[in-house]
C-alpha cells in the first residue's frame, strides 16, 4: 500500500529515512526507468533499453539491473548496497514530486529509521537536500527522455530485440517485450536527419545505448558469478 | 508517318486515372492506387478524385474484414488516428443467433481466427468423431470465447496493426471517407475535384475521353473508376452494362437502420457483429465506442414495414421510442461485368449484397488492389487486364452470394415463409448445391475450390458455419487413423491458448478508451 503525502516541515520534523540500496526496502527491481541525462553513467554498467508501460503502451527507458523478477544483481551481498552508479529512480525513493510539491510515501519500508529529514530548526539535512537535487533532475530528465523517444519513433530508430540467455546452472531465459535502437534503419537516415540528430544531443544518446547492448553478456556473468557463489 | 503516330497513341501510357465519387469506395480506391503507384507521380501519373458537392454519401458497412488493416497500414494511415477518427472499434468475428432453429440459446460463432493448426491438419473429421456436441468454435479456436467475456483482440502494448486474436473493425462510415480523404489529398497526392459531372464524352471506340463538369470544366482521363453508387453513371448509365439481380437467392430487398445510444458511456462494448434472424431476415448490432448501430435487413416480399418496424422495436427496446430509423432500399446483385472499354466499377457501383458478412468494403479493397497491383501500362493491354479483373471480380461475388446463402439454406426454421422459402431449392445456386452435397461426406477443406490467393471465405469459414448451425458430415471415421495424437494435440493448444488470452486481454470497452487516450505504438 502506498500513503503519499505532501512533506511538511512540522508534520514531518522527526521522520527519518533509510536512503541506502538494499533489497528489503525496493531496490530489488530488475528494470528502472532512468532519464536521458543518465545514460553516459548508466553505461559504464547496464544495458539501457526501450521498453512498454503496461498500462499506457508508452514507451520509456530503464536500465536493466537483473534478469528475473526482483532479481538486481547489483546489490552487494548481505544489503551492502548498489556497487555501481545507481539510478535516481531508486536514489530518490520513498519521494515523489507532487504537483510542485515535495511528497513522501509514508507506507514505505524505508521510513522510520535513518537519516533526518529536517535539523533543529526545521530546515532540510543535506539528505533531504539531496532529494531535492535528485528529483530536480530526474523530472525534467524524464520530459527530454519522452522528447528523445518521440523523436526515435518519428524517425522508425526504434526496433524490438529478444534477449535469449543460457546460464551456467542450464537455466534458459528469453526476455521479450524490450526494444533498442534499429542500427539499419539509423544507417539509413538523411543527412538532414542525422546532422539534426547530433545537434540536439540525441546521436550521442542512440550510440550510448546501442553501446550498452555489450552490458548485457557482462550482466549475464555477473549472474552466472552468483549462480556458482550460492552453489559453492 | 501517320502510321508512326498511330502506334504512338495506341502504346500511350494509362497515366491519368479518374475516380468518379467520394463515398468510401472512391477514397479507398483513390488511396490504394496512389500509395501503389507513389514513385510514379515524378514522372506525370496522377490520380483525381471527382466529388459532386450535392450528392450525400450512403455510407453502407459498417463492418469491415481483417484485410482493411493492411490496406491502411499499406496506404500510410495510423491506426491510432483511424481509430479516434472514425469512432473505429474492433470486431472479431460474427455471432449468429436463431438462425437455426430460432429458439432463445440457439446461437454460434464466425471468428476471425483460423481453426488452430488450420494448415496442418483439417480438425473437423476429428471433433465429429468426438461427437460433435461441443461447439466447434470453441473446440478449434480462442475467438468464441474472447467474444463473449467482452474482451479485446490485442493489448495498449500491442503495436498497431498487429494483433493477438485475428481482428477487423467497425467503424462510422460517414467518418471514414473524410478521413481517408484527409490522407489521400494530404499524404498521397490525389487532387480531389468538386464538381458535378454533366456529361460522359465518349471516343470512337467507345472509350470514356473525358467528363464534363459544371464547375471544373472537362476532366480528360486515361481510366475512369465508377464509385459513383447506386447511380452506377460510367458503367452502368454511360457505357450500359446490365445489372444482374439476385434477389431470387437472397430475398433480403429493405433495411432499416437506427442508431442505438449505450445507456452510459461506459457501458459493455461487443467486439463482434451479432446477427439475430427474425422472421423476415435479420437485424444486425455493431458496437462503435458512442453508439451502436442496428439495422433490420428485411425482405418485403415476406413482411410488410410496420411488421418490421414492430420487430426492430421489440429488438432495440423503449429507447426506439426517441430514434429516428431511416429506410434504405437495397438491391442485392451486381453488374453483369465490371470493367468495360477503359471504365471499371468499383463499390456499390458494381454492386450490393446483404451486410451479412460485411462484404462491401472488402470488396472494394479487393477490386482497387487488383487495379492498382494489374495497372494496364497502355491502352493496348487494357482489354487483357479488363478481362481477367471481370473473371475474378465475377467469381468473388459468385462465392459470397454462396457463402450468405449458406447461411439460410442450413436452417430448420419453419415459423415463417421467408424461412420456408430460404431453403426451396430453386432459390440456391448449383455450385453451393453441390458442395453441400459433397460435405455431406467430407468437411470444407483445401482443393476444395478455394485455392485463390485472394479467396474471399476461406475453408475454414465455411467450417464454422456449417458446423455452427448443425450440419453434420459423415465422415469416414477410418479417415481420422494416424492423426489422432495430432489432433489431440491440437485441441489441447487450443484450450491452452483460450486460457492465455483469456487471462492477459483487456476490457474490449476499456482497450478503446486507451488507445483513445494513449494511442498504440507504430512499433
Amino acid at each position: 500500500m502506498t500513503s503519499i503525502v505532501v512533506l511538511n516541515s512540522q508534520a514531518h520534523r522527526d521522520l527519518r529515512v533509510q536512503a541506502a540500496a538494499s533489497a528489503q526496502l525496493g531496490d530489488n527491481e530488475r528494470f528502472v526507468q532512468v532519464a536521458v541525462s543518465e545514460f553516459a553513467a548508466l553505461v559504464a554498467h547496464y544495458p539501457i533499453l526501450f521498453a512498454k508501460n503496461s498500462d499506457t503502451g508508452a514507451f520509456f527507458v530503464g536500465a536493466m539491473l537483473g534478469f528475473n523478477p526482483g532479481e538486481n544483481l547489483f546489490l552487494g551481498a548481505g544489503d551492502k548496497g548498489q556497487d555501481s552508479y545507481r539510478p535516481l529512480n531508486l536514489r530518490r525513493q520513498p519521494f515523489f514530486v507532487s504537483g510542485t510539491d515535495l511528497a513522501i510515501d509514508l507506507d514505505s519500508p524505508r521510513v522510520g529509521r535513518g537519516e533526518a529529514l529536517f535539523d533543529g530548526n526545521g530546515e532540510p539535512t543535506c539528505y533531504l537536500q539531496s532529494i531535492v537535487a535528485i528529483l530536480g533532475e530526474l523530472r525534467p530528465g524524464l520530459e527530454m527522455t519522452k522528447l528523445f523517444i518521440e523523436t526515435l519513433l518519428a524517425h522508425k530508430l526504434i526496433e524490438p530485440i529478444t534477449v535469449d540467455l543460457g546460464f551456467d546452472d542450464g537455466s534458459r531465459l528469453k526476455l521479450i517485450d524490450l526494444y533498442t535502437i534499429d542500427r539499419n534503419a539509423l544507417k539509413d537516415l538523411p543527412d538532414a536527419t542525422v546532422l539534426d540528430l547530433f545537434r540536439r544531443g540525441y546521436l550521442y544518446l542512440i550510440y550510448l545505448m546501442i553501446a550498452s547492448l555489450k552490458q548485457i553478456p557482462v550482466l549475464a556473468q555477473k549472474k552466472n558469478r552468483r549462480l556458482h557463489e550460492s552453489a559453492g | 508517318m501517320r502510321h508512326r503516330e498511330r502506334a504512338e497513341t495506341r502504346v500511350r501510357p494509362i497515366q491519368n486515372i479518374v475516380i468518379v465519387g467520394g463515398g468510401t469506395a472512391g477514397w479507398l480506391t483513390a488511396g490504394i492506387i496512389a500509395a501503389r503507384h507513389k514513385a510514379r507521380m515524378k514522372t506525370g501519373f496522377t490520380v483525381t478524385l471527382v466529388e459532386s458537392p450535392n450528392v450525400p454519401i450512403i455510407g453502407v458497412g459498417e463492418g469491415t474484414w481483417p484485410t482493411l488493416r493492411s490496406t491502411l497500414e499499406k496506404i500510410g494511415v495510423s491506426e491510432t488516428s483511424f481509430f479516434r477518427e472514425c469512432d473505429s472499434a474492433f470486431k472479431q468475428g460474427a455471432k449468429f443467433a436463431r438462425w437455426t432453429t430460432g429458439a432463445d440459446d440457439d446461437a454460434y460463432y464466425h471468428p476471425l481466427m483460423l481453426p488452430q493448426g488450420f494448415t496442418e491438419l483439417n480438425l473437423v473429421p476429428h471433433w465429429l468423431r468426438g461427437g460433435g456436441d461441443r461447439s466447434f468454435c470453441d473446440a478449434v479456436c480462442p475467438q468464441g470465447i474472447l467474444c463473449e467475456d467482452g474482451l479485446a483482440p490485442k493489448m495498449i502494448t500491442t503495436p498497431e496493426y498487429q494483433a493477438v486474436a485475428n481482428y477487423a473493425y467497425h467503424l462510422d462510415a460517414g467518418k471514414f471517407a473524410p478521413f481517408l480523404q484527409k490522407h489521400c489529398t494530404e499524404k498521397l497526392g490525389v487532387r480531389h475535384v468538386l464538381a458535378d459531372v454533366q456529361t460522359v464524352n465518349r471516343a470512337e471506340n467507345g472509350d470514356i475521353a473525358s467528363l464534363s463538369t459544371t464547375q471544373s470544366g472537362d476532366i480528360p482521363g486515361d481510366l475512369f473508376i465508377d464509385c459513383s453508387g447506386f447511380n452506377s453513371l460510367l458503367l452502368g448509365k454511360t457505357l450500359g452494362v446490365p445489372f444482374k439481380d439476385c434477389s431470387d437467392v437472397l430475398f433480403c430487398d429493405t433495411a432499416l437502420a437506427v442508431q442505438v445510444p449505450y445507456d452510459m458511456p461506459d457501458a459493455p462494448m461487443t467486439s463482434h457483429t451479432i446477427g439475430t434472424a427474425q422472421k423476415a431476415g435479420w437485424i444486425w448490432d455493431i458496437g462503435l465506442p458512442t453508439r451502436r448501430g442496428v439495422g433490420y435487413v428485411y425482405s418485403s416480399r415476406h413482411s410488410s414495414e410496420d411488421a418490421a418496424q414492430e420487430e426492430l422495436a421489440r429488438y432495440v427496446g423503449p429507447a426506439i421510442k426517441n430514434l429516428s430509423v431511416r429506410k434504405i432500399p437495397i438491391r442485392s446483385g451486381h453488374r453483369e461485368t465490371f470493367w468495360k472499354n477503359n471504365c471499371v466499377a468499383v463499390g456499390l457501383a458494381a454492386g450490393f449484397l446483404e451486410p451479412l458478412e460485411a462484404s462491401a468494403i472488402v470488396l472494394v479493397e479487393l477490386s482497387a488492389k487488383l487495379i492498382a497491383e494489374q495497372m494496364p501500362a497502355n491502352r493496348e493491354v487494357m482489354d487483357l487486364v479488363a478481362a481477367r479483373f471481370n473473371d475474378v471480380t465475377a467469381y468473388r461475388w459468385g462465392r459470397i452470394i454462396d457463402f450468405l446463402k449458406l447461411h439460410y439454406v442450413l436452417t430448420k426454421r419453419t415459423d415463417s415463409q421467408f424461412w420456408i422459402d430460404n431453403v426451396d431449392p430453386a432459390t440456391v445456386p448449383d455450385r453451393l448445391k453441390n458442395l453441400l452435397l459433397l460435405w455431406k461426406y467430407r468437411s470444407p477443406w483445401f482443393f476444395d475450390e478455394f485455392d485463390r490467393l485472394e479467396e474471399v471465405f476461406p475453408a475454414a469459414s465455411y467450417q464454422y458455419v456449417l458446423y455452427g448451425m448443425g450440419f453434420r458430415s459423415e465422415v469416414d471415421r477410418a479417415d481420422c487413423d494416424g492423426n489422432e495424437s495430432m489432433a489431440t494435440r491440437l485441441m489441447e493448444e487450443n484450450a491452452i491458448v483460450t486460457r492465455q488470452m483469456r487471462s492477459k486481454l483487456p476490457r474490449n470497452r476499456e482497450l478503446i478508451r486507451k488507445i483513445r487516450e494513449y494511442g498504440l505504438q507504430p512499433i
